[in-house]
């Protein structure tokens, strides 16, 4: 999962879990804050009614009678007065009952004693509890619907936000790390942003990057120049040996040690310019603008290796069709490829085999093609290195120096050829060859 | 024919004056840029054989200079760089031909041969062997007026043969031949014989070819 869908997904889950939170203590809250709001008035009115009966005195509202009270038509709130023995004291809310014109009523009460002219006194001060209740719907709707509005403002400034945030690290992932080309391109740009972390991942990238560049030319440039070296050398032993086998005076068996001292000459030549060939391809110095037809291009192989497959009586079915042209690519490399993979499927194949040519239309505009022997097959270990260079099967004599498959595979990188391998000890190996699209 | 190798590495210049001398060539030797500029100024050749990387200059400019002081030579130019911009340049320059080390010895004398029928009009095209007729600029071999057909490897095989007759061929030098710069670590590969027993093949339908000899463990030689 990306990294943005991830806050996306935390973020919205997280406010969730807040807004039900919220919901569900909203109740509770209101009646609370309800509940302190009427303790608050009460304390208020007691103020007010001890001001008053301080400066009109209690007699004023007495008059004559034993106690005072007050209550408005719809019982919502009363205030008494009454004397009460000396040693009564009290200071204290709470709900209680009260008996008003012969309706008994849930009244929230604040009493309080004060004294008066020498005599103790208690203040009531009542409201009946569905008064203090009756803001609760209301206000619990009023507060969802705001925070309702406050989390989906913050979700969707948090998305901006994260968005803003994360875009360096996109940008990062887009341009260095998807759809990379190997070898990277020189002077890879650096990522604007002013978070720190991302600009070190970018910088190490970067620096990564070049380090491998820097190894994959220094590479490249030591193949290049060995084999450059060695080709002087080679040249020299390999001249010397042909002027003195075209000595007249030379007895056959002098001829013969000269003959195979050639022939590993030879080898050691042949190692040299397939390790040059490689080297000249990454280092991409062929065009790659032709035009070639595979079938053709099989043609001319068959006809070049057509001995081979008589020795060792080997048939090969070719099915591709005429029409088929491949643009953009290096005739000679592209002949290249082909015959080392024809050639290994002869020299892996037994006698009486067969080799099949085929090819396929990819439904995303590429070509596939196909190259099976029914030879001895891969052991499954050696897979996925068959490509390596000097790559040695555990097979018996008749090997290579393993650089031929190593020459595909350059060839193939530089066309962006896909190249697969599948095999099956004893039954064959399949090579499957995807042109991007022609 | 006269024949400047302007070569630094010794060994190899030498064994290349002991290959052609062989084949009646005069052979002059410069082992620097200094030293073949000199060269230049006092001989005319009919050939020069340029090795680009010299310690003290690029054989390019040897190749310009050389163009000027003898304008009708043949130039051939070997060298390790077988980068395609070498070959182009060097091509560009009025170079003949174009040689990668390492190369046989006969390979650089056949393409000399070819150069000097091109160039100086030598016009033995037209090769007499046994019965056969064999025309190299149309690449076709005849028996009296019946065309024999040959593959293009086959005619290749047959005429360098014959270009070298009296001479064994190995088998690593007519596969240099063939192959040219291809890469085909097939070295074992028997595939000279395979085409040489075509060849016979389809020239024994009309005659016997008993001059193309088969030199136990070597190769073949055309005798004549």
């Amino acid at each position: 999962m990306k990294l943005s869908t991830k806050l996306t997904l935390f973020i919205t889950g997280s406010k969730l879990v807040i807004v039900l939170l919220f919901v569900l203590a909203l109740p509770f809250l209101v009646k609370q804050i309800a509940s302190e709001y009427t303790n608050y008035t009460l304390k208020q009115q007691r103020k007010q009614v001890l001001s008053i009966v301080g400066k009109n005195g209690l007699d004023y509202y007495f008059q004559g009678d034993q106690n005072y009270g007050s209550y408005t038509m719809l019982k919502e709130e009363f205030i008494a007065l009454l004397p009460v023995d000396k040693g009564v004291s009290m200071n204290f809310i709470k709900d209680s009952q009260r008996l008003i014109e012969s309706d008994t009523l849930n009244y929230r009460v604040l009493s309080y004693t004060f004294k008066n002219k020498g005599k103790n006194y208690l203040l009531e001060i009542g409201k009946t509890t569905t008064s203090i209740n009756q803001y609760n719907k209301p206000l619990q709707r009023f507060a969802l619907y705001v925070l309702i509005f406050l989390i989906v403002l913050t979700i969707l400034i948090d998305l901006t936000f994260i968005r803003m945030l994360i875009r360096p690290l996109e940008k990062i992932i887009s341009s260095k790390l998807i759809n990379r080309r190997f070898p990277f391109k020189d002077g890879q740009k650096r990522i604007q942003t002013s978070t720190a972390d991302f600009k070190y991942l970018d910088e190490s990238l970067i620096l990564l990057m070049n380090q491998i560049n820097e190894a994959f030319y220094k590479e490249r440039e030591f193949t290049s120049n060995a084999s450059h070296e060695l080709m002087t050398p080679i040249s020299i032993l390999q001249n010397k040996m042909e002027n003195l086998l075209a000595d007249e005076t030379l007895d056959e068996k002098s001829a013969m040690a000269i003959i195979e001292m050639m022939k590993t000459v030879d080898r050691l030549k042949n190692i040299t310019k397939s390790l040059l060939l490689i080297s000249r391809i990454e280092n991409e110095q062929y065009i790659r603008k032709e035009e070639v037809k595979p079938l053709l291009l099989f043609n001319e192989i068959i006809e070049e290796i057509s001995h081979r497959l008589e020795e060792k009586h080997i048939q090969i079915f070719l099915d591709i069709s005429p029409e088929v042209i491949l643009k953009g690519v290096n005739k000679d490399l592209l002949f290249q490829l082909f015959f080392n993979l024809i050639h290994n499927a002869i020299k892996f194949n037994r006698h009486n085999g067969k080799i099949f040519i085929t090819e396929k239309h990819l439904s995303n505009n590429a070509y596939e093609i196909t190259i099976r022997d029914t030879g001895i097959g891969i052991p499954k270990q050696d897979l996925p290195f068959v490509f390596d260079r000097f790559m040695k099967t555990n097979l018996e004599g008749d090997v290579g120096y393993g650089l031929g498959l190593a020459i595909v595979k350059s060839i193939a990188i530089y066309h962006q050829i896909q190249i697969s391998i599948q095999s099956e000890i004893g039954e064959g190996t399949t090579f499957k060859i995807v042109f991007p699209e022609s | 024919m006269k024949v400047l190798i302007v070569e630094d590495e010794k060994s190899l210049a030498y064994e290349m004056e002991a290959f052609l001398k062989k084949s009646f060539y005069l052979c002059d030797i410069a082992h620097s840029f200094k030293n073949g500029l000199e060269q230049l100024e006092l001989n005319k050749y009919d050939f020069i054989l340029i090795d680009l990387s010299l310690p003290d200059g690029d054989g390019l400019e040897i190749l310009k200079k050389a163009k000027q002081s003898n304008p009708d030579a043949a130039y051939i130019i070997i060298t390790a760089r077988t980068q395609l911009k070498d070959r182009v340049s060097g091509l560009d320059l009025g170079a003949d031909d174009y040689l990668a080390k390492p190369f046989y010895l006969l390979e650089l004398q056949s393409r000399m041969q070819a150069i000097a029928r091109r160039k100086f009009s030598i016009t033995e095209e037209l090769l007499a062997i046994g019965e056969f007729h064999i025309d190299l600029p149309k690449r076709v071999v005849t028996f009296g007026q019946e065309k024999i057909e040959l593959s293009r490897k086959e005619f290749d095989l047959l005429s360098y043969l014959i270009l070298h007759k009296n001479r064994v061929l190995t088998r690593a030098q007519l596969s240099e031949h063939i192959w040219g710069t291809f890469v085909n670590d097939d070295y074992d590969s028997n595939y000279i014989d395979a085409h040489i027993k075509n060849i016979r093949k389809k020239l024994n339908v009309w005659a016997n070819t008993e001059w193309l000899e088969t030199v136990r463990g070597v190769g073949y030689r055309i005798k004549k």
